[in-house]
């Protein structure tokens, strides 16, 4: 019996290698004329889930206003969104499910590295776009000329490594910095950090100072911090995430010791100043675009923020506008496509170099044939008097000063 | 329970009990077979998954069922499986080679895992490979000439004999390691190794007196066990085409024990079981959340109730299945249910379900089980 079965299993398996996928070709699905549908997987029951349920809120209040304002060219947009849970796994079969069941036009804001890097092969193999996703990995805007199917991936969200440089070389240069340090998370996100921090020292010509680690979910800092004020550091980069961050920022204070902080996107959040009270005054931030306070908010941010309170009954936060842009810049580029929108007219509208503004005061987003990544500038802001405030837009680290 | 005429030692542990049961994996391996011109990829990636959970489902059931070992490491293995196919593809190497090879280089670590646990027994067992699990999560990380640390490793397409294997061809690859993978484990199960395994399981102290050199099988158990693993972490690799240190945490190893667990230690069929149930809960979940909301709208229409009813009551629907964090909860609730009522797992209400229509309408509670349990090797 037992040979028999693997003959048979052995002949199946050769007769399987027939099948092989088609060379990409780009791909249109899921527009008729009254609808769009777009996918897109987020973490919302999992360990990133406060990023991914006010992000995928954000994006249902997006999708809303541009129904309620006639749709896209006359098509109104269906969302299709599922739970990861931070799970590459889930997030491959999910993909999968967008796009073969609903027949996704296309996959939009998802959320995650590894989330999205293990299925971001089966989007561009289906021939479909895969937009805006919710992680600044380098494998999601970069082109390989050699690989047609590398045209469909576009990015709006600044990479971790252009604020941090940006906010190490804005801060050395405007307060006159001796001695800069980096404290960072020990995984791929601290990798970003501590290659910014090494690259912008060098192209400043000052040599490194002292580098310490954590690790993620840690909690008690004090020796990273004792080591650090014990070299001299006078300005310390946080190379972490908002819990972390106040941790260290709390820590120095404990010790009685007040160097400049920087941080980049991933602190660069209400919640710092929320949580790390006057420790956390003073701290200089780099980020995508502005933040907004609902109590001092004006125009168009007023009008989201209270649309958002409304169908969500609780105040949107800077992960929302993440969602709620990548749901605008969408429906901004399909428009611009046109009557006939196709993945290659999609495609077109965005290489065509045409600037999408979101209402939040972030960076001008623009794309061209063969740079996807939609952002090149970033805001800085510091906290003064328990609040961000905004000290100076449309930075990079490219410019001269 | 049945009786057999036995008339050869053979006929003691067959491989198929019976001939029935040899018809009806003939169908579902036929079923299998016929699946990719069946079903849309997406239904053939979850087989692919559940084939790939269901390996290190049997993987486990080797150590754990059989030899009585426990390990909350197994993501550990999956990961050194992984990143050695992800290295030997890269340095040219053919699937047909590091396939089997990934097995080897993971057995190998597994056996000097197995080590320690000659000498520790029970949770501390659990946390020694759990300890290793961290240990291996870090050396990826941290080795990032060879493994590219926390950024990870993009994968090609897997090719066998020159020729790139698509969707389907990836499909029977598994099918075919699954296959073999079982058959194997049947036979080390029927064989004196396996004879071994179990005789450790319910004493060791007596498996010793009896002559089982119990220091050599439990590290044969680890190696075996993480060979097996290693393999479907191969696999694992090229499904994903991406690996990074993050992919292969504790919850992936929970996950795994969580396998054995629901689906029934006490059977290969088991780990099959739990691996289509740990993969096929959230795609069932999420048609759930897609349908449902249409039910209630046709069962609503179908009262000729209100519409102001109807809306209301298609909001609420919608409103509950929507809401994040609803699957964690039904999964949770679902585990906890069958811990407490089906220690068995899956595979034992199955064997329940059987007996009662085979009795019927014989059957009683008390004739599932066996009059008397003398020791933990009865168990099958």
């Amino acid at each position: 019996m037992t040979s028999r079965f693997l003959l048979s299993a052995a002949i199946v398996a050769l007769t399987g290698l027939a099948a092989q996928p088609a060379l990409a070709q780009f791909k249109t699905q899921g527009v008729t004329d009254t609808e769009i549908v777009i996918g897109t997987h987020m973490d919302l029951s999992g360990p990133i889930k406060s990023w991914g349920v006010p992000a995928s809120s954000g994006m249902k209040l997006a999708v809303e206003q541009i129904n309620a304002a006639g749709g896209i060219n006359g098509r109104k947009i269906k969302l299709i969104l599922e739970d990861d849970s931070y799970d590459p796994k889930k997030a491959v079969l999910q993909t999968q499910k967008l796009i073969e069941l609903d027949k996704a036009f296309s996959i939009v804001s998802a959320m995650g590295s590894a989330t999205t890097l293990a299925p971001m092969p089966l989007v561009q193999g289906a021939g479909l776009t895969h937009l805006f996703p919710i992680t600044a990995a380098e494998f999601t805007f970069k082109m390989d000329p050699a690989k047609p199917e590398d045209r469909l991936k576009f990015n709006i969200f600044s990479p971790y490594y252009d604020t941090m440089r940006l906010g190490i070389k804005y801060v050395i240069e405007h307060n006159g910095i001796k001695k800069p340090c980096i404290v960072y998370q020990d995984d791929e996100m601290g990798k970003n950090f501590t290659d910014a921090y090494s690259d912008q020292l060098k192209d400043l010509k000052m040599p490194e100072a002292t580098r310490v680690s954590f690790k993620r979910g840690a909690t008690d800092f004090n020796s990273q911090v004792a080591r650090m004020k014990a070299d001299g550091c006078d300005l310390v980069a946080l190379g972490s995430v908002v819990r972390e961050s106040v941790g260290i920022v709390t820590a120095a204070k404990k010790l009685g010791w007040a160097p400049t902080f920087v941080v980049s996107s991933p602190s660069y959040v209400p919640d710092l100043h929320e949580l790390g009270k006057d420790a956390a005054e003073g701290i200089y931030g780099v980020g995508q675009t502005e933040i907004f306070y609902p109590d001092t908010a004006t125009g168009k941010v007023k009008e989201f923020i209270e649309a958002y309170r409304k169908m969500f009954g609780v105040d949107p936060n800077l992960q929302s506008t993440s969602g709620y842009d990548g749901a605008m810049a969408f429906a901004f580029y399909a428009g611009l496509a046109g009557k006939n929108l196709t993945t290659e007219s999609l495609i077109a509208a965005m290489e065509s170099g045409k600037v999408f503004e979101d209402i939040f005061g972030g960076a001008p987003v623009s794309f061209s044939k063969d740079n996807h990544l939609g952002v090149s500038a970033a805001t800085i802001g510091q906290i003064k008097n328990g609040r961000w405030v905004t000290i100076a837009k449309n930075q990079s680290y490219k410019t001269e000063k | 329970m049945a009786h057999h005429v036995r008339t050869d030692y053979g006929d003691s542990d067959p491989l198929f009990p019976s001939k029935a049961a040899v018809f009806w994996y003939a169908v579902l391996i036929a079923g299998l077979i016929a699946a990719p011109y069946l079903l849309e990829s997406y239904y053939l990636s979850q087989l692919v998954f559940i084939m790939i959970y269901a390996i290190v489902g049997v993987a486990l059931n080797i150590l754990s069922g059989q030899a009585g070992q426990v390990s909350i490491g197994h993501a550990a293995f999956l990961a050194i499986g992984a990143y050695f196919t992800a290295v030997a593809q890269k340095h040219g190497l053919p699937l047909v080679l590091y396939l089997p090879l990934a097995g080897v280089f993971t057995g190998i670590a597994g056996y000097l895992v197995g080590l320690p646990a000659l000498r520790l027994h029970g949770i501390y067992l659990a946390i020694a490979t759990l300890a290793f699990a961290f240990i291996v999560e870090e050396i990826i990380a941290r080795w990032e000439s060879v493994t590219n640390g926390n950024e990870g490793l993009m994968l090609p397409p897997p090719s066998l004999f020159g020729l790139k294997l698509g969707t389907e061809g990836f499909y029977y690859l598994c099918l075919l390691v699954t296959v073999l993978v079982v058959l194997a484990a049947i036979n080390i199960i029927r064989s004196s190794t396996g004879r071994s395994f179990m005789a450790i399981r319910n004493s060791e102290t007596a498996a010793r007196s009896m002559g089982i050199d119990t220091a050599r099988y439990k590290t044969t158990a680890f190696a075996l066990s993480a060979g097996i693993t290693g393999i479907a972490g191969s696999l694992y690799a090229h499904k994903m085409s991406f690996i990074s240190p993050e992919m292969f945490s504790l919850s992936v190893s929970i996950d795994f024990v969580m396998i054995i667990i629901i689906g029934g230690l006490v059977s290969l069929r088991g780990a099959v079981f739990g691996a289509i149930f740990m993969i096929m809960a959230d795609p069932l979940l999420i048609i759930l959340k897609d349908k449902l909301p249409l039910w209630a709208d046709v069962v609503t229409h179908g009262l000729y109730l209100p519409d102001t009813v109807t809306q209301a009551v298609q909001a609420g629907v919608s409103r509950v299945v929507n809401a994040p964090g609803l699957k964690s909860l039904i999964f949770g609730i679902i585990i906890i249910v069958f811990i407490i009522y089906e220690p068995l797992g899956l595979d034992g209400r199955w064997q329940r379900v059987k007996a009662y229509s085979k009795q019927f309408p014989l059957a009683r509670q008390r004739s599932a089980r066996p009059p008397r349990m003398f020791l933990k090797s009865e168990r099958r």
